[in-house]
């Protein structure tokens, strides 16, 4: 046997998403993915209940994450000891545009346990005891997150790439003080009573009668409305270098990146690739040389993030101070080299297989597929945007790739900000 | 419950095969018997930096993530105290190029000194990332030494102090390999889109060639019962104050470890659990509570750690949570209380079986444990526990003399 002759490869065949079924109450569609091994289920209720809709920046995600602190007939301590008893659990998520409530359960209690999320979506009343423990939790949390460079990067990152506008806010403790009750109690009337965006449904559910979960959803207030708001689109900002001196650092924290655009633009599913060559996986150009070469680091990876208005793109690392000059140069060396040099063959095709692998995990098991279609529900796209996308991951050229470089990742384009310790 | 097929090799692997044709992907998981407890107390954080090695190319294959990227796969690794875990997953097609990798690393590495020169300094960069340069990143650290004195969970994975793993040398790199890394030292678990007879084609094909190596089992200290309590006070950097208790409790394969992970639950799991509603919401004198056993293979540690709320002296939170414990020493938990536990162990069992990745790595630790078949009769194990069960393993372990306490304070108050 020859060791040193790797075994044959096969392509994928054609890559299939399976499509939801779709059922609709309140003029809301439920999208229901049927499948698994497990008898196990996931239901997302998502409202337009983002930050976008209140002037204050907290109100949105406070009322997104007290829902289940208390209804006029359950206390916060009933309602955690009924969804324990039944060993399910809510997540709760809010960003600039929407809000989502999510109960993971067992599938024997899927009609219980979604009629109690529906109870406490309906009838939640925030008492003022529970916001302020949460406040007081959040504030203590915030502190000690304002000790942590990869936070502090992210905030001032963000800042100044999205100044003045919502994409760019992070929390201050004044802005808890500012909570008002009344405020939360307002929005959730205003957007969990009605607002609701859609539902998904994914799981073994194959014993659960369609007719009575939808029964159960029926009790929803809320209705889908399309919930006006004014497009912001944040300001084009000039590139700035900022270092933001820690001096108790052990690392310092990089960040590096630029404003670009969100999943709707053609260029974004090809910059996907461009970006995986460069920090998107193990075997990346920033991770073999940072990491595995020079050792500067535990990590360096780049993304791509897409937000309804806008996007951006970054590189984030942390490195050992005394390295730090060294680090930011190696990664400028290497933007530039996509920027100058087709990428070799060899190094296109593994990053094609890898993507074609990647994806097929992303959309392996019942709770995955929806999370994927959930992305591209909220972006307004179809499935359509998966396929194209696979389409480019198989055909795009080096030459595709080096334009589109130049087009978007031009170094002196880019913003450069940095938290640690400064050497003399 | 995962159904599964289990064989040998005669050159002493054991090989665990579970089909799950719902899948277009294999999961492969390899399981070594060596952790931080396997170490020399001069030479600590080596399991995990060689961990790091393994990714440095083998004997005959010069990189292990390029073909597997190739072939549109991922993996990882992790260690702890207990052992070490390579997993990953790969679309079933090409599921060989998987076993071709796997085996050519427990054949033999390259062992390059460029490949150890940056390793070392990678792992140092993670010491610092994870444990230094993190708020209360260094409370681990702190709380082993004080609730263990001789056992070799003394330390933690990455190690005691960044010398030990600055100093490796290649010649230390290749004894530990020769000692650890040898098909009788491992478990080989494959799960997914994949027929067991092509599963044992495969398994045969590359890892039947390995040789066998037989090293005598190693006896580690045995850690002498505590007999008085032990407290520990820091102050550093970081706004508010933390508590960590830690009590010895029974190692993850003895009877007791149901009751005693249940007892976690009762205390701390979910907003729902006794700790959270009375120190958290009521009383207020926390704003973290948590509670957990670390279920390791020898005997063990009980542990409860909480957030100080900003104002409230250590003293006065701590005498509020002994109140709670001793109330679940003198009184049994509800029927109601028992059995929400319970279902949520059930559940995050079935949880926890929902990919292949899960099911690999669930096969190969219960066979680690003795038997891969353990994996299906969790539920059962932990449906046996009584109230009284847990109360009598609460009066056993909560004792005064058996605790260590780490005050982990802000040096502004």
């Amino acid at each position: 046997m020859n060791r040193t002759v790797a075994p044959g490869l096969l392509e994928p065949e054609k890559i299939h998403l399976m499509e939801p079924e779709i059922l609709s109450i309140q003029n809301a569609p439920i999208y229901i993915f049927n499948l698994g091994t497990q008898d196990v289920a996931k239901v997302e209720i998502i409202f337009n209940a983002g930050s976008r809709f209140h002037s204050l920046p907290l109100i949105a995600s406070l009322t997104n994450e007290l829902i289940d602190e208390g209804t006029s007939t359950k206390t916060s301590a009933q309602i955690a000891e009924l969804f324990d008893y039944y060993g399910a659990h809510i997540q709760t998520e809010c960003n600039v545009d929407y809000a989502s409530v999510t109960l993971f359960t067992l599938t024997k209690f899927l009609n219980k346990t979604v009629a109690l999320l529906i109870e406490i979506i309906n009838e939640s009343i925030y008492p003022e005891d529970e916001v302020q423990t949460y406040i007081q939790q959040e504030k203590q949390r915030l502190t000690i997150n304002q000790g942590k460079v990869d936070y502090l990067v992210r905030k001032h990152f963000n800042a100044e790439l999205f100044k003045g506008h919502r994409y760019g806010y992070f929390p201050k403790i004044a802005d808890y003080d500012a909570i008002k009750r009344a405020d939360i109690l307002a929005f959730s009337k205003a957007n969990y009573h009605s607002g609701l965006h859609s539902i998904i449904v994914s799981g073994q559910i194959s014993d659960v009668s369609k007719k009575d979960l939808l029964k159960v959803f029926e009790q929803l207030k809320a209705k889908k409305t399309s919930t006006p708001y004014e497009i912001n689109h944040p300001k084009p900002t000039p590139p700035v270098h900022k270092f933001i001196e820690k001096e108790d650092a052990v690392q310092n924290a990089i960040r590096i990146g630029k404003r670009l655009f969100n999943r709707t633009h053609p260029d974004y599913p090809k910059l996907t690739v461009l970006n995986t060559i460069l920090g998107g996986y193990f075997g990346s150009r920033l991770m073999s040389n940072i990491r595995e070469d020079k050792g500067y680091t535990y990590g360096i990876g780049s993304g791509l993030v897409s937000l309804s208005e806008d996007g951006y793109f970054y590189i984030a690392t942390e490195v050992g101070a005394p390295v730090f000059e060294d680090a930011i140069k190696e990664i400028f060396k290497e933007i530039s080299k996509l920027n100058e040099e087709l990428v070799p063959t060899a190094e296109l095709t593994l990053v094609r297989n890898y993507l074609l692998g990647s994806f097929q995990r992303s959309i392996d098991g019942p709770f995955a597929i929806s999370d994927r279609f959930k992305t591209i529900l909220l972006s307004g796209l179809s499935y359509d945007y998966f396929y194209n996308y696979l389409d480019i991951v198989k055909n795009i050229t080096p030459q595709e790739l080096l334009t589109l470089s130049q087009k978007h990742l031009f170094p002196s384009d880019l913003t450069q900000v940095c938290v640690g310790k400064k050497l003399l | 419950m995962i159904e599964f097929e289990k064989f040998k090799l005669e050159n002493g692997l054991t090989v665990i095969v579970h089909e799950d044709h719902s899948t277009p992907l294999v999961a492969l998981n390899i399981l070594y018997k060596v952790g931080a407890r396997n170490e020399d107390e001069s030479k600590t954080g080596f399991a995990h930096l060689f961990e790091h090695l393994m990714f440095g190319g083998s004997v005959n294959i010069p990189d292990y993530d390029n073909p597997l990227q190739m072939a549109g796969g991922e993996n990882n690794a992790f260690t702890n105290n207990d052992f070490t875990n390579y997993y990953l997953t790969i679309p079933s097609q090409n599921a060989e190029t998987a076993f071709w990798l796997e085996s050519d690393r427990m054949l033999s590495l390259a062992f390059t000194e460029k490949s150890l020169e940056v390793q070392r300094n990678v792992v140092v960069e993670e010491f610092k990332q994870r444990y230094l340069n993190q708020p209360y990143g260094d409370a681990w650290l702190l709380l082993r030494p004080l609730a263990y004195k001789v056992h070799p969970y003394k330390w933690a994975t990455i190690g005691k102090e960044l010398s030990h793993i600055e100093t490796a040398t290649i010649d230390d790199v290749k004894a530990f390999f020769k000692k650890y890394y040898h098909p009788s030292n491992a478990i080989l678990s494959i799960a997914g889109d994949i027929s067991t007879e092509k599963a044992k084609e495969l398994t045969e094909k590359w890892f039947t060639p390995i040789p066998a190596i037989h090293f005598s089992k190693q006896i580690l200290p045995v850690e002498p019962v505590q007999k008085e309590k032990r407290e520990l006070v820091v102050h550093k950097a970081v706004p508010s104050g933390n508590i960590y208790k830690a009590w010895h409790c029974c190692a993850r394969s003895d009877y007791d470890f149901y009751a005693t992970d249940l007892l976690s639950d009762v205390l701390a799991r979910g907003k729902s659990s006794r700790l959270y509603q009375s120190l958290v919401k009521e009383k207020k004198v926390f704003t973290e509570i948590g509670a957990y056993m670390l279920g390791d293979l020898d005997k063990s540690l009980f542990l409860i750690e909480g957030r100080l709320t900003d104002g409230i002296a250590p003293a006065d939170a701590e005498l509020e949570l002994m109140k709670e414990l001793e109330l679940i020493k003198q009184v049994p938990a509800g029927e109601d209380e028992l059995q929400k536990v319970k279902n949520k162990t059930e559940s995050s069992l079935v949880f926890g079986e929902m990919n292949v990745a899960n099911k690999a790595l669930n096969l190969a630790y219960f066979e680690m444990l003795g038997d891969a078949s353990l994996s299906n009769e969790q539920a059962a194990l932990y449906n046996k526990v009584t109230a009284n069960d847990i109360m009598e393993v609460a009066k056993k372990i909560i004792t005064p003399e058996n605790c260590s306490t780490l005050y982990y304070l802000s040096q502004n108050n």
